[in-house]
């Protein structure tokens, strides 16, 4: 069996754009409030959806559906974050995970209700497309995917280092409480972080509507593998989860060289629980460990 | 004297009478077996649920991985019975095997914190689910493991496997009836001697501080993972039981996440951490589950297959409870008996803060 | 009167913070033991290294002889080392008999056989501690002089011989200072020894045989409370260089 090495790992590159999409919503979130979104599986299917219906049934081009889809997951986010999450943000956090698993549910058998279980995709001009680049195919799908994914992460950054909300957020990621002493309001931003991460969920589902099939179970592979990532990049570090977005598409992509195509979800998941208990402060802080000695 | 006044409350006698009705049902034929079918569903559910609780309740500890242990007990015992071993004997060494598999990935995982752990276990599940569907695959080229196959068939991968049926299906059921009845009032009463028992301060003493309770010589490492292998262990012998119902299993139905959701909702929403809590989650489900399963909507031109509805209202309930009333049903009727005392018992009932 | 508790160069890492630097220490049987230091000193950190919940960079801590600096919580109760908290912590949706019930079953007592009812033992300790009465109230309605007597007494029913008591003043007003102060004294005379960490010198000072003061983590003096408040060392780390000098702080503290 010959597997083209430099193809797979140059795939992988690509996949990793699009697993760091996702998992930045996440990984916002939870740096911001704490709480691990289940719903996040929820907003990513929904994303999908959406850009289903937008390209498929309105006819719209691929590139405008993101363009509508985020503003209107940002503001569901904020929505949910104010009449729903706020209530149980005093309580253990067992419970937000309950609730949003909930939410997940509901949100779920939504799709089912109203798309049925059959599995959907999205063809467009672009899905059969490659070019060469130094003898390597590449799927243009997948590359277009990448470039939206990756401007979208530029966009957050910007936002995030040179806006005041920007600041507040990660001011309140930082510390809650001395965030509140200096005059942040703290309610504003959670709301703010919690729509942007089901928007960035929604964008993330939206473009991977456009390379994998899905049905309304889509979320769940996905979501454990932004866990994998959030984790394994250091929980709430945003160049953390690049570097395990990097690390876990890498992962996968060589998995296949000794294991079966079919587990390789299986390698997110072990990793996951591994980096749990082995790792908790993800690679950047085993860098920072290795910075100080 | 107590005795005596004992019997004067209606409430003992409304039981009794309601397990001599359960005892009646399968010789009633009533709705051409259907409802035994419906009895025997609900008291393996309910098992199920208490079983949970245990962990998920008392100690606090909550797990979206469970359907692990269920999978575990079915498939040990399928394997096993397709080696010629006597199916009733193997649901001890499923419960067994369960419960062993517990330890293995819960000790590392119960150190992890509330939420963590609960990640935890969805990908401890989703793993185990992958695992067994591919083992076949897996072994089929190593010397050692593949003398496990029987027929290239260890696991079955995705077409499951099957169990030889019995000749007399009808007597065999109402068997199982009686069995998993048995089975589930044994679990009751486990777990109410495990709620009433050192063991069980421990777990709730973990469950409300776990920090206090290490310092004041709660042994939290031990009580979490023996309510961990103990909870596997009584799931782990349901899965056995649906096994031996069923006679037929894969890996999608019994390691599935809906399984684990399953698990997780009807202890939640009866009541979370109580004794009748899983009972009343697990009517709850069942009855729901089977009134809506089938029906179909239609709105306009809008054909809406209702099969996920139940999901959809567990969803909605869930959501609720932990908004409005984290103790579930059970805590709906606490604060009903506290409201109507209160409108009865005059000047003496008095809200005490 | 042997030593029960005995600190060699304790030394607690946090990544780069030394918390904790060589601290030296005997506990005497018997004995009221004080442990004092501004805040960040160190106390609850040293607590903390004694029971377990945090292990200790390097040094050792011996109990009757027997290393313990690598057990864990519970393994130092059975032994006879209990602690209560800083911020109480009780369990909230248990009631106040049950709370101490935890620590009949759990602690020395049971492990030794010398509690063979837990419920019993629970009613004894909370007579003993003037909490009987609100024996089935759910802690989480307790008020804080309550909750802080009832930290108390769960750790006594684990029949403890050295009792960690951090900061159990702190919140309370001086007459309910008195009456923990007085229960503190009735546990010495019926053969518990204690260590305290706090911060209101009128109780520490004032109930003491022996004090240690702690300062960014070393031991800056030890001895009787007389010796301890008027030592320059102890005053300047409290109140600065310019305290030290005049005999301003000791009528502060006598006060």
């Amino acid at each position: 069996m010959t597997i083209d090495i430099p193809a797979l790992l140059v795939s992988a590159m690509l996949l990793a754009g699009l697993y760091a999409t996702m998992s930045f919503g996440l990984a916002l979130i939870y740096g911001v409030m704490k709480i691990v979104n289940l719903a996040h599986a929820g907003a990513m299917m929904w994303g999908a959806y959406a850009a289903f219906f937008f390209i498929v049934h309105l006819g719209f081009s691929p590139f405008l559906a993101p363009l509508i889809i985020v503003p209107l997951f940002f503001f569901l986010g904020i929505l949910m974050q104010r009449f729903i999450v706020r209530r149980v943000m005093n309580a253990p956090p067992i419970a937000s995970l309950l609730l949003l698993f909930g939410i997940w549910l509901i949100m779920q058998n939504i799709a089912y209700l109203v798309f049925s279980g059959d599995t959907r995709a999205i063809t467009t001009p672009y899905t059969m497309m490659t070019f060469q680049m130094f003898g390597i195919a590449i799927s243009v799908n997948r590359l277009l995917v990448f470039c939206v994914g990756i401007l979208a992460l530029f966009l957050l950054q910007q936002f995030l280092g040179r806006t005041y909300m920007g600041k507040a957020i990660r001011a309140t990621a930082q510390d809650g409480d001395a965030s509140k002493l200096v005059g942040i309001n703290t309610e504003r931003v959670m709301e703010i972080a919690f729509g942007l991460g089901i928007a960035l969920a929604g964008l993330a589902g939206s473009l991977m509507a456009l390379i994998f099939a899905f049905d309304p179970d889509f979320g769940r592979s996905h979501l454990l593998k932004s866990f994998c990532i959030v984790v394994l990049g250091g929980l709430g570090s945003f160049v953390g989860v690049a570097l395990g977005a990097l690390f876990l598409a890498i992962a996968e992509a060589l998995s296949v060289l000794w294991i079966m195509p079919a587990m390789q979800d299986f390698v997110s998941f072990a990793l996951l629980v591994i980096v749990l208990i082995v790792m908790p402060g993800g690679m950047m802080g085993l860098l920072e460990k290795l910075k100080k000695s | 004297m107590q005795v005596q006044e004992a019997l004067r409350s209606w409430r003992p006698w409304v039981g009794l009478l309601f397990v001599l009705f359960l005892l009646w049902v399968p010789s009633s034929g009533i709705a051409g077996g259907y409802l035994q079918t419906l009895c025997f569903l609900t008291f393996l559910y309910v098992t199920l649920s208490t079983g949970w609780n245990i962990l998920g309740g008392y100690a606090g500890q909550t797990s979206f991985g469970h359907a692990t242990f269920y999978g575990l007990g079915a498939y040990s015992t399928a394997i096993l019975v397709l080696r010629g071993v006597p199916p009733l004997m193997t649901m001890p060494l499923a419960g067994l095997i369960a419960a062993l598999y517990a330890l293995l990935w819960g000790y590392p995982c119960l150190r992890l914190r509330g939420q963590y752990f609960a990640i935890a276990t969805i990908g401890v599940g989703e793993a185990t689910r992958l695992l067994m569907l591919n083992l076949d695959d897996l072994i089929k080229n190593n010397t050692w493991l593949n003398g496990f196959l029987q027929d290239g068939v260890l696991t079955g991968g995705a077409t499951g496997l099957m169990l030889p049926t019995p000749e007399n299906i009808s007597s065999y059921a109402v068997g199982f009836y009686y069995g998993a009845m048995g089975l589930m009032f044994a679990a009751l009463l486990a777990s109410w001697w495990v709620k009433n028992s050192k063991f069980g301060l421990g777990l709730f003493a973990i469950n409300m501080d776990i920090d206090a309770a290490e310092t004041i010589g709660v042994n939290t490492v031990y009580y979490k993972n023996l309510a961990l292998m103990l909870s596997a262990f009584m799931v782990g012998i349901c899965g056995s039981v649906y096994a031996q119902y069923m006679f037929y299993i894969d890996p999608q139905t019994v390691f599935g996440f809906p399984m684990s959701i399953a698990m997780v909702l009807m202890p939640t929403i009866g009541g979370i951490g109580t004794l009748a809590g899983p009972i009343l989650g697990a009517v709850v489900y069942i009855v729901v589950q089977d009134r809506i399963l089938t029906a179909n909507l239609e709105i306009g031109t809008l054909k809406l297959s209702l099969s996920s509805m139940h999901l959809l209202l567990y969803g909605g309930l869930l959501v609720l409870i932990i908004l409005f009333e984290p103790k579930g049903i059970v805590g709906l009727q606490q604060r009903l008996a506290r409201w109507w005392k209160r409108r009865t018992g005059g000047v003496m009932a008095r809200k005490t803060t | 009167m042997g030593v029960l508790i005995q600190g060699d160069n304790v030394c607690k890492n946090f990544g780069g913070l030394r918390a904790i630097n060589k601290v030296s220490f005997e506990v005497k049987e018997g004995e009221i033991f004080g442990l004092i230091g501004p805040n960040g000193a160190g106390k609850t950190t040293l607590f903390r290294c004694i029971t377990g919940v945090y292990p200790a960079t390097s040094g050792k801590i011996l109990f009757n002889g027997k290393d313990i600096t690598r057990l864990m919580p519970h393994e130092t109760c059975v032994l006879g080392i209990t602690n209560t908290h800083q911020v109480v912590k009780p369990f909230p949706d248990m009631t106040v008999l049950d709370n101490v019930r935890v620590g009949a079953f759990f602690g020395r007592g049971w492990v030794q056989h010398k509690v063979k009812d837990a419920a019993k033992e629970a009613m004894r300790v909370l007579e003993f501690t003037g909490l009987a009465h609100r024996a089935s109230s759910l802690a989480r309605n307790l008020t804080l002089p309550d909750r802080k007597r009832l930290e108390v007494a769960r750790a006594l029913a684990t029949r403890p011989q050295v009792l960690l008591l951090d900061e159990v003043v702190a919140g309370l007003n001086p007459t309910e200072t008195d009456m923990m102060i007085a229960l503190i004294r009735q546990l010495r005379d019926n053969g518990i020894t204690i260590v305290m960490v706090e911060h209101v010198m009128r109780a520490v000072l004032g109930v003491s045989d022996r004090v240690m003061v702690l300062s960014f983590g070393e031991k800056i003096a030890e001895g009787t409370p007389k010796e301890v408040y008027t030592n320059p060392e102890v005053i300047e780390a409290y109140l600065g260089k310019s305290y030290a000098a005049g005999g301003a702080a000791s009528q502060q503290i006598n006060a």
